[in-house]
Protein backbone atom coordinates (compact mmCIF):
# COMPACT_ATOMS: atom_id res chain seq x y z
CA UNK A 1 0.00 0.00 0.00
CA UNK A 2 1.45 3.50 -0.93
CA UNK A 3 1.94 6.79 1.79
CA UNK A 4 -1.45 8.23 1.52
CA UNK A 5 0.24 12.00 1.73
CA UNK A 6 2.05 10.80 -1.26
CA UNK A 7 -1.04 10.15 -3.32
CA UNK A 8 -2.90 13.29 -2.18
CA UNK A 9 0.75 15.27 -2.75
CA UNK A 10 0.08 14.29 -6.17
CA UNK A 11 -3.49 15.19 -5.97
CA UNK A 12 -2.88 18.38 -4.87
CA UNK A 13 -0.32 19.13 -7.36
CA UNK A 14 -2.63 17.78 -10.43
CA UNK A 15 -4.56 20.65 -8.46
CA UNK A 16 -2.34 23.55 -8.48
CA UNK A 17 -1.53 22.78 -12.37
CA UNK A 18 -4.89 22.97 -13.19
CA UNK A 19 -5.47 26.25 -11.34
CA UNK A 20 -2.46 27.59 -12.99
CA UNK A 21 -3.04 26.55 -16.49
CA UNK A 22 -6.80 27.78 -16.56
CA UNK A 23 -6.10 30.91 -18.11
CA UNK A 24 -4.01 29.79 -20.40
CA UNK A 25 -6.90 26.44 -21.12
CA UNK A 26 -9.40 29.14 -21.42
CA UNK A 27 -7.24 30.99 -24.28
CA UNK A 28 -7.21 27.82 -26.27
CA UNK A 29 -11.28 28.04 -26.25
CA UNK A 30 -12.45 26.09 -23.31
CA UNK A 31 -15.01 27.23 -21.12
CA UNK A 32 -13.53 28.16 -17.11
CA UNK A 33 -16.21 28.42 -14.94
CA UNK A 34 -15.60 26.98 -11.88
CA UNK A 35 -12.23 28.53 -10.87
CA UNK A 36 -13.57 29.28 -7.08
CA UNK A 37 -15.15 25.61 -6.85
CA UNK A 38 -11.34 23.96 -7.34
CA UNK A 39 -10.00 26.20 -4.58
CA UNK A 40 -12.27 24.93 -2.31
CA UNK A 41 -11.38 21.64 -3.56
CA UNK A 42 -7.52 22.39 -3.14
CA UNK A 43 -7.94 23.49 0.40
CA UNK A 44 -10.37 20.87 1.27
CA UNK A 45 -7.36 18.58 -0.03
CA UNK A 46 -4.45 20.36 1.94
CA UNK A 47 -6.27 20.11 5.47
CA UNK A 48 -6.29 16.34 4.75
CA UNK A 49 -2.20 16.32 4.25
CA UNK A 50 0.05 16.72 7.37
CA UNK A 51 1.23 20.02 8.06
CA UNK A 52 5.21 19.47 7.89
CA UNK A 53 4.63 17.55 4.47
CA UNK A 54 2.43 20.81 2.89
CA UNK A 55 4.72 23.16 4.25
CA UNK A 56 7.50 21.31 2.17
CA UNK A 57 5.58 21.14 -0.63
CA UNK A 58 4.67 24.53 -0.87
CA UNK A 59 8.09 25.39 -0.36
CA UNK A 60 9.36 23.62 -2.91
CA UNK A 61 6.57 24.95 -5.51
CA UNK A 62 7.51 28.32 -4.64
CA UNK A 63 11.27 27.52 -5.29
CA UNK A 64 11.27 25.25 -8.50
CA UNK A 65 7.31 25.31 -9.25
CA UNK A 66 6.98 21.25 -9.43
CA UNK A 67 7.58 20.23 -5.98
CA UNK A 68 7.32 16.41 -6.75
CA UNK A 69 8.13 14.86 -10.30
CA UNK A 70 7.67 11.28 -11.80
CA UNK A 71 10.37 8.99 -12.03
CA UNK A 72 10.80 6.42 -14.89
CA UNK A 73 13.58 3.93 -15.00
CA UNK A 74 14.79 5.26 -12.15
CA UNK A 75 15.42 8.76 -13.60
CA UNK A 76 13.71 11.93 -11.88
CA UNK A 77 11.49 13.73 -14.70
CA UNK A 78 12.54 16.73 -12.42
CA UNK A 79 16.31 16.84 -13.64
CA UNK A 80 16.73 13.96 -15.37
CA UNK A 81 19.37 12.57 -13.20
CA UNK A 82 19.32 9.19 -12.04
CA UNK A 83 18.73 7.78 -8.70
CA UNK A 84 20.54 5.35 -6.89
CA UNK A 85 19.18 1.73 -6.92
CA UNK A 86 19.44 1.56 -3.74
CA UNK A 87 16.12 4.03 -3.52
CA UNK A 88 14.08 2.71 -6.05
CA UNK A 89 13.24 -0.20 -4.51
CA UNK A 90 11.74 1.53 -1.14
CA UNK A 91 10.25 3.87 -3.43
CA UNK A 92 8.22 2.31 -5.51
CA UNK A 93 6.81 0.29 -2.65
CA UNK A 94 5.72 4.43 -1.69
CA UNK A 95 6.00 3.44 1.55
CA UNK A 96 8.51 6.59 2.20
CA UNK A 97 8.45 9.67 0.81
CA UNK A 98 11.67 10.03 -0.86
CA UNK A 99 14.08 13.00 -2.51
CA UNK A 100 16.25 13.81 -5.67
CA UNK A 101 19.51 14.04 -3.77
CA UNK A 102 20.47 16.70 -7.32
CA UNK A 103 17.14 18.75 -7.26
CA UNK A 104 15.60 18.15 -3.82
CA UNK A 105 12.03 17.66 -5.57
CA UNK A 106 10.36 14.45 -3.83
CA UNK A 107 9.96 11.91 -5.81
CA UNK A 108 6.52 9.45 -6.91
CA UNK A 109 7.58 6.33 -8.86
CA UNK A 110 5.35 5.54 -11.82
CA UNK A 111 7.31 1.62 -12.94
CA UNK B 1 -3.05 29.44 -35.65
CA UNK B 2 -0.72 26.71 -37.01
CA UNK B 3 -1.29 23.25 -35.73
CA UNK B 4 1.48 20.70 -34.79
CA UNK B 5 1.66 17.43 -35.82
CA UNK B 6 0.00 15.39 -33.06
CA UNK B 7 0.17 11.41 -34.71
CA UNK B 8 3.20 10.86 -32.51
CA UNK B 9 0.91 11.27 -29.67
CA UNK B 10 -1.82 8.71 -30.38
CA UNK B 11 -1.23 4.95 -29.50
CA UNK B 12 -3.48 2.35 -31.57
CA UNK B 13 -3.94 0.51 -28.09
CA UNK B 14 -5.30 4.08 -27.71
CA UNK B 15 -8.64 4.11 -30.11
CA UNK B 16 -12.01 2.68 -29.51
CA UNK B 17 -14.37 3.30 -32.48
CA UNK B 18 -17.55 2.33 -30.37
CA UNK B 19 -17.56 3.50 -27.50
CA UNK B 20 -19.62 1.35 -24.70
CA UNK B 21 -20.63 4.68 -22.62
CA UNK B 22 -23.49 6.33 -22.13
CA UNK B 23 -22.97 8.33 -19.79
CA UNK B 24 -20.55 11.05 -18.79
CA UNK B 25 -18.98 9.46 -15.68
CA UNK B 26 -18.86 6.19 -18.07
CA UNK B 27 -17.08 7.91 -20.97
CA UNK B 28 -14.81 9.32 -18.33
CA UNK B 29 -13.81 5.72 -16.89
CA UNK B 30 -13.63 3.92 -20.29
CA UNK B 31 -11.53 6.50 -22.27
CA UNK B 32 -8.91 6.36 -18.99
CA UNK B 33 -9.20 2.62 -18.82
CA UNK B 34 -7.01 2.59 -21.93
CA UNK B 35 -4.11 4.21 -20.14
CA UNK B 36 -4.70 2.07 -17.14
CA UNK B 37 -4.59 -0.89 -19.25
CA UNK B 38 -1.46 0.43 -21.22
CA UNK B 39 0.48 0.86 -18.15
CA UNK B 40 0.98 5.01 -18.81
CA UNK B 41 -0.82 6.39 -15.29
CA UNK B 42 0.34 4.50 -12.04
CA UNK B 43 -2.98 5.22 -10.42
CA UNK B 44 -6.29 5.31 -11.90
CA UNK B 45 -8.43 6.98 -9.04
CA UNK B 46 -6.01 9.66 -8.82
CA UNK B 47 -6.37 10.64 -12.67
CA UNK B 48 -10.19 10.06 -12.35
CA UNK B 49 -10.24 12.50 -9.52
CA UNK B 50 -8.35 14.92 -11.71
CA UNK B 51 -10.04 14.62 -14.81
CA UNK B 52 -13.55 15.08 -12.89
CA UNK B 53 -12.10 18.30 -11.77
CA UNK B 54 -11.24 19.48 -14.34
CA UNK B 55 -14.82 19.37 -15.53
CA UNK B 56 -15.67 21.00 -12.30
CA UNK B 57 -13.51 24.12 -13.56
CA UNK B 58 -15.66 23.81 -16.68
CA UNK B 59 -17.25 21.30 -19.03
CA UNK B 60 -14.24 20.26 -21.69
CA UNK B 61 -17.20 19.62 -23.63
CA UNK B 62 -16.52 21.99 -26.44
CA UNK B 63 -19.68 21.71 -28.94
CA UNK B 64 -20.51 20.11 -32.24
CA UNK B 65 -20.27 17.19 -30.86
CA UNK B 66 -16.65 17.06 -29.61
CA UNK B 67 -15.07 16.55 -25.67
CA UNK B 68 -11.80 16.90 -24.78
CA UNK B 69 -11.14 15.77 -21.39
CA UNK B 70 -7.27 16.36 -20.37
CA UNK B 71 -5.06 17.20 -17.40
CA UNK B 72 -2.06 17.25 -16.79
CA UNK B 73 -1.10 14.58 -13.80
CA UNK B 74 2.10 13.80 -11.91
CA UNK B 75 0.76 9.77 -12.28
CA UNK B 76 2.15 9.68 -16.02
CA UNK B 77 5.65 10.70 -17.87
CA UNK B 78 3.76 11.12 -21.11
CA UNK B 79 1.67 13.63 -23.13
CA UNK B 80 -0.69 11.36 -25.07
CA UNK B 81 -4.37 11.30 -26.70
CA UNK B 82 -7.18 8.89 -26.43
CA UNK B 83 -9.45 8.75 -29.30
CA UNK B 84 -13.55 6.99 -28.41
CA UNK B 85 -16.52 8.02 -30.31
CA UNK B 86 -19.75 7.34 -29.55
CA UNK B 87 -22.33 6.75 -32.16
CA UNK B 88 -25.67 7.78 -29.82
CA UNK B 89 -23.64 10.49 -28.62
CA UNK B 90 -23.41 10.93 -24.65
CA UNK B 91 -24.80 13.55 -22.11
CA UNK B 92 -21.38 15.58 -21.61
CA UNK B 93 -22.96 19.16 -20.09
CA UNK B 94 -21.09 20.54 -23.48
CA UNK B 95 -21.12 24.01 -24.10
CA UNK B 96 -23.87 23.74 -26.48
CA UNK B 97 -25.80 21.32 -24.56
CA UNK B 98 -25.85 18.47 -27.54
CA UNK B 99 -24.66 15.15 -27.09
CA UNK B 100 -20.72 14.43 -27.79
CA UNK B 101 -19.85 12.02 -30.20
CA UNK B 102 -15.80 12.22 -30.67
CA UNK B 103 -14.02 12.42 -27.20
CA UNK B 104 -10.47 12.96 -27.17
CA UNK B 105 -8.70 12.14 -23.63
CA UNK B 106 -5.35 13.79 -23.18
CA UNK B 107 -3.35 13.11 -20.20
CA UNK B 108 0.31 14.56 -19.75
CA UNK B 109 3.12 15.22 -17.36
CA UNK B 110 3.58 17.81 -15.04
CA UNK B 111 6.90 18.65 -16.12
CA UNK B 112 7.64 22.02 -17.87
CA UNK B 113 10.65 21.32 -19.63
CA UNK B 114 9.81 20.29 -23.48
CA UNK B 115 6.40 21.22 -22.63
CA UNK B 116 3.66 19.96 -25.46
CA UNK B 117 1.05 19.80 -23.14
CA UNK B 118 -0.66 22.91 -23.97
CA UNK B 119 0.33 23.48 -28.17
CA UNK B 120 -1.23 19.93 -28.20
CA UNK B 121 -4.39 21.00 -26.97
CA UNK B 122 -4.44 23.90 -28.75
CA UNK B 123 -3.86 21.69 -32.19
CA UNK B 124 -6.54 19.45 -31.12
CA UNK B 125 -9.12 22.20 -30.64
CA UNK B 126 -8.05 23.93 -34.07
CA UNK B 127 -8.57 20.66 -36.22
CA UNK B 128 -11.14 19.74 -34.37
CA UNK B 129 -12.79 23.20 -35.64
CA UNK B 130 -13.11 22.18 -38.99
CA UNK B 131 -16.09 20.53 -39.90
CA UNK B 132 -14.42 18.49 -42.74
CA UNK B 133 -12.52 16.79 -40.34
CA UNK B 134 -15.34 16.06 -37.89
CA UNK B 135 -17.09 15.08 -40.98
CA UNK B 136 -14.60 12.06 -41.41
CA UNK B 137 -13.72 11.61 -38.02
CA UNK B 138 -17.24 10.61 -37.32
CA UNK B 139 -17.17 7.87 -39.72
CA UNK B 140 -13.55 5.78 -39.28
CA UNK B 141 -13.30 3.11 -38.59
CA UNK B 142 -9.58 2.43 -38.16
CA UNK B 143 -7.23 3.73 -36.29
CA UNK B 144 -4.89 4.04 -39.58
CA UNK B 145 -7.76 6.21 -40.54
CA UNK B 146 -7.37 8.33 -37.21
CA UNK B 147 -4.18 8.74 -37.77
CA UNK B 148 -5.08 10.32 -41.83
CA UNK B 149 -7.02 12.74 -40.54
CA UNK B 150 -4.68 14.26 -38.61
CA UNK B 151 -2.05 14.37 -41.41
CA UNK B 152 -4.52 16.00 -43.30
CA UNK B 153 -5.40 13.89 -45.64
Amino acid sequence: MGHKDLDSLVSLQDLDLMIEEAEDVEKLGFSITGCSELKVARKELSEKISKPLLYRYERLRGKLKRAIVPVKNDICLGCFLRQPTSIGAQGREGNDIFTCENCGRMLYWLD
Amino acid sequence: MQTMDLTNHFKKALFIPQMKATTKAEALEELLDLFVNEKLVKNKYIVLDMLNQRETLGSTGIGSGIAIPHGRTTATADVIIAFGRSQKGIDFDAIDHQPVHLFFMVIAHPNEQGNVYLPVLGSLVTILKDSHNREKLNTITTFEELVSVFHGE
